[in-house]
């Protein structure tokens, strides 16, 4: 069972040879100009940064839509809530759902907002290795370090717990197996018969996360790791001219769907 | 039984002892033992005897309670400073393959070790490929661990321990949750490494693993009860039984013939040594 | 407590129920991964008679934990179809046979979950809607049993048991559903010598009393001496079934699947005797060659 929560599209084109502090940099200054900005044109400037920036990482466009389809729903709520609560003048009533002219531009904006939020995200996180944007959100978090949050080992908290995510699942899968075989039924019942059926499943995924985390404590000490020392890397961070003119796009990107 | 008096030992342990918090008993009592450079030595002993107590000492990894002497590649075990210069000396692998490997591909694992050292990028670089190339993982670069086989798990936690250069290497039942394929994998890497001068300490429960050490030691409940070569342990049959350790096949099939009057003068480890046997008094 | 399956609470079955018969017909199983079909089992025939004994061999990946599971029904085949007693898969007793075949995983002591040794092996049978007494006496005699003795560990912690305990532990919970036809997935990995010798005592007990047993392991010299018959699959295809010996193309078959052949084979091979009737167990030959 294969299980890729980051989705990461390995690969090696521009996008993926940015360092990914810039590119995180870049993502969240244009969603926040994103949801600044009011107007459909401006829309249309982020939604064709977007796409450019789809077209250079050259990942197969069915690998946005595994990463979009979740959010389906959402952005179909959304739209439909617009539609129906939206102020304006209806031109068609049905008890309290009123349709307006207004109420639809409004959903499709909206809507069509989410979808090139996701876009844009989704150019983010197809195109950089979990570990690389851990170690990027690592650095770009340094300044905590002061307050004394311990950054370093968070980002390496991070790493781990998604390198155990695909194996969780399977060992999850496991156990239910082993307890249908023994007459466990995870599907019939309402919710609390449900939820207590659960017991004989997550009690073991816990003792087994526990010792786990025990084993590998002692693992990575043996390997001379201590909280709070400085670690190198095998792939370091380092920006270059690339992600200079990446910046400069989206600040260019960026005034340009404030202006129009 | 001590090493030759001209070999500085390369482990050198006195006395011993070590109990877990709230633990009603000694792990390890007056425990002593002596590893040469070179030597490949055995550790048997039923559950709860203190094997893998004593492998996570060797290493470094447990503040011992009390010894008259611990010395791991010249580091003081007794001391903070002596046991973490021990864990860069001597490597310790662990029984679990999938609870010792942390990154998210093969060889972001093995330059973990040399990531927590402070090596430059391109050294690690350069011994990452060293080690990936040396334990046949070159194909599996940047596979993930959880599509790994069981075999290739434990070899490359054996890179990542040995990535960092060793003097020594302890290793906790390395291939008890292996299938055959995965145990002989483990197996002719530690023989590689014995071969190379490496120091190794073997925690096993497998007996045909004992045959290849130079020595083995047996425990029970913390102290040491027998250190001397493969052959002798399983000769001692009344030990053999009270630590509950099975025997060789080739053991075990004499030891049938005995009963029958037709056992050999010294116990055969191998199938060879039976054969042996067997058509010299055809 | 609810009775599970068919809405009718099952009665314990008497004690040394005869074993099942077992019959896998064309049996294809594929799984999902990653968007693709892999195919896990391939067209897999075999019989296993009521109180026979099948060693399951292969090496790893080939598809025993999954013939495993198809055969237990937590997976339904593509095609074919795994026959209980004779039972087709769509006749009316089908889901009562299947309640009677018995299922150890791998490392089986991951599902221990309850607060206590005995209220973890009565998990199985409370499922099965017996009555409470019939579960205690279930409970009790699994736990003797598999060699936990139920007035010693009944009240234990299961997690406050050593690793080969808990194993023990999770046999007896199976056990106790009182299966006509026993599955185990490799229950001898990581066991130290001794409670590997007491297991295997717990399975000659289990064939004695004609339980039908099916067992995968990659222990050839435990498959030579536990079971009658051999099973060898390699990606999902049987290559070879029945009572075929180790040498010649036998021989062969486990070499291409990095699999050794059992010691006493090897030896009467080499020793210039008929390997196809070496002596199962030390004991034997020793008689054989004194």
């Amino acid at each position: 069972m294969k299980a890729t929560i980051a989705q990461y599209y390995p690969g090696s084109s521009a996008l993926h040879r940015l360092d990914p502090r810039a590119k995180f940099v870049a993502v969240t200054a244009l969603a926040v100009t994103l949801f600044v900005r009011d107007s459909f044109i401006g829309l249309a400037v982020f939604a064709g940064a977007g796409a450019l920036a789809y077209g250079l990482s050259r990942v197969p466009v069915r690998w946005f839509w595994r990463a979009f389809r979740p959010l389906l729903w959402l952005v179909g709520l959304t739209f439909l809530a617009q539609l129906i609560f939206a102020p304006g003048k209806p031109f068609f009533s049905i008890g309290f759902i009123h349709l307006s002219w207004r109420g639809m531009e409004l959903a499709a904006f909206l809507s069509l907002r989410l979808v090139v939020l996701v876009l844009i995200g989704s150019v983010l996180t197809l195109t950089t290795p979990p570990i690389a944007l851990t170690d990027g959100l690592a650095w770009l978090g340094r300044p905590l370090r002061r307050l004394r949050v311990p950054t370093d080992e968070l980002a390496l908290m991070v790493t781990i717990a998604l390198r155990f995510i695909p194996t969780l699942l399977v060992e999850m899968d496991t156990i239910m197996r082993a307890q249908r075989a023994r007459g466990a039924d995870f599907r019939s019942g309402g919710l609390v018969a449900r939820a207590r059926a659960l017991v004989p499943v997550l009690v073991p995924l816990f003792v087994l996360s526990f010792r786990r985390a025990d084993d590998l404590a002692l693992a990575m000490e043996a390997r001379c790791y201590r909280p709070g020392v400085v670690r190198t890397r095998l792939h370091p961070l380092r920006a270059g001219w690339r992600d200079a003119v990446l910046l400069v796009a989206t600040a260019g990107v960026i005034v340009l769907a404030l202006l129009v | 039984m001590t090493t030759s008096p001209t070999i500085v030992p390369l482990i050198d342990i006195s006395g011993l002892q070590y109990r877990y918090p709230g633990a009603r008993a000694d792990a390890l009592a007056d425990l002593d033992l002596q590893i040469g450079k070179g030597e490949f030595v055995a550790v048997v002993g039923a559950n709860g005897s203190g094997k893998s107590t004593l492998a996570r000492l060797a290493g470094g990894l447990d503040k011992p309670g009390a010894a008259q002497r611990a010395l791991a590649c010249g580091h003081d075990l007794l001391t903070e400073a002596g046991r973490l210069a021990a864990r860069r000396d001597v490597g310790v692998l662990f029984q679990n393959p999938e609870n010792q490997l942390v990154a998210q591909c093969v060889e972001d694992d093995v330059a973990f070790g040399l990531e927590n050292l402070g090596w430059a990028a391109p050294e690690i670089r350069r011994r990452v490929d060293e080690m990936l190339a040396r334990f046949l993982l070159e194909d599996l670069r940047l596979r993930e661990p959880h599509l790994l086989s069981g075999g290739q798990k434990q070899r490359t936690a054996l890179a990542g321990v040995l990535a960092i250069p060793r003097r020594a290497l302890v290793l906790d039942e390395p291939t008890a949750m292996l299938d055959p394929a995965g145990r002989r994998e483990v197996q002719v890497a530690v023989a590689d490494l014995h071969a190379e001068g490496l120091a190794i300490v073997y925690v096993t429960q497998e007996m045909d693993e004992v045959v290849a050490a130079d020595r083995v030691i047996a425990l029970e409940r913390g102290t040491e009860v027998y250190s001397g070569s493969p052959s002798g342990l399983f000769a001692d049959t009344a030990l053999v039984r009270r630590l509950r350790l099975g025997l060789p096949a080739a053991g075990e099939l004499a030891l049938a013939l005995g009963e029958r009057g037709r056992g050999p003068a010294r116990l055969p480890l191998t199938m060879d040594e039976l054969l042996a046997h067997l058509e010299g008094s055809a | 407590m609810r009775p599970a399956g068919d809405g009718e609470p099952r009665p314990a079955s008497a004690p040394g129920g005869a074993g099942m018969g077992l019959s896998c017909l064309g049996v294809s199983f594929c799984y999902e991964e990653g968007g693709t079909q892999l195919p896990a089992l391939r067209d897999v025939n075999f019989e296993l008679p009521a109180g026979g004994s099948l060693a399951l061999l292969g090496a790893s990946g080939a598809g025993k934990t999954t013939l495993l599971q198809v055969l237990r029904g937590l997976d339904r085949p593509d095609s074919g179809a795994v026959l209980l007693d004779g039972v087709e898969p769509d006749g009316a007793a089908y889901a009562g046979l299947q309640r009677e075949v018995g299922l150890v995983f791998q490392a089986a002591e991951m599902q221990l979950f309850a607060a206590t040794a005995r209220e973890d092996v009565a998990f199985g049978p409370r499922r099965l809607g017996w009555p409470e007494a019939d579960v205690a006496t279930a409970v009790d005699a699994a736990l003797d049993l598999a060699g936990l003795p139920a007035g010693d560990f009944g009240e234990r912690h299961p997690y406050s048991l050593s690793g080969g305990e808990q194993r023990r532990l999770a046999l007896a919970g199976v056990l106790a559903m009182r299966p006509r036809l026993l599955l185990l997935d490799e229950p001898f990995v990581s066991l130290d010598p001794g409670t590997r010798r007491d297991l295997v005592a717990v399975l000659e007990h289990l064939k004695a009393s004609e339980i039908t047993l099916l067992l995968a392991t990659h222990d050839v010299d435990l498959a030579w001496s536990l079971c009658d018959q051999r099973l060898l699959l390699t990606d999902g295809c049987v290559e070879a079934a029945g009572d075929w010996d180790f040498a010649g193309a036998g021989g062969s078959l486990l070499a291409a699947n990095r699999l050794r052949e059992p010691f006493l084979v090897e030896l009467w091979r080499r020793l210039g005797r008929d390997p196809g009737s070496a002596p199962r167990t030390s004991d034997e030959a020793a008689k054989a060659l004194a």
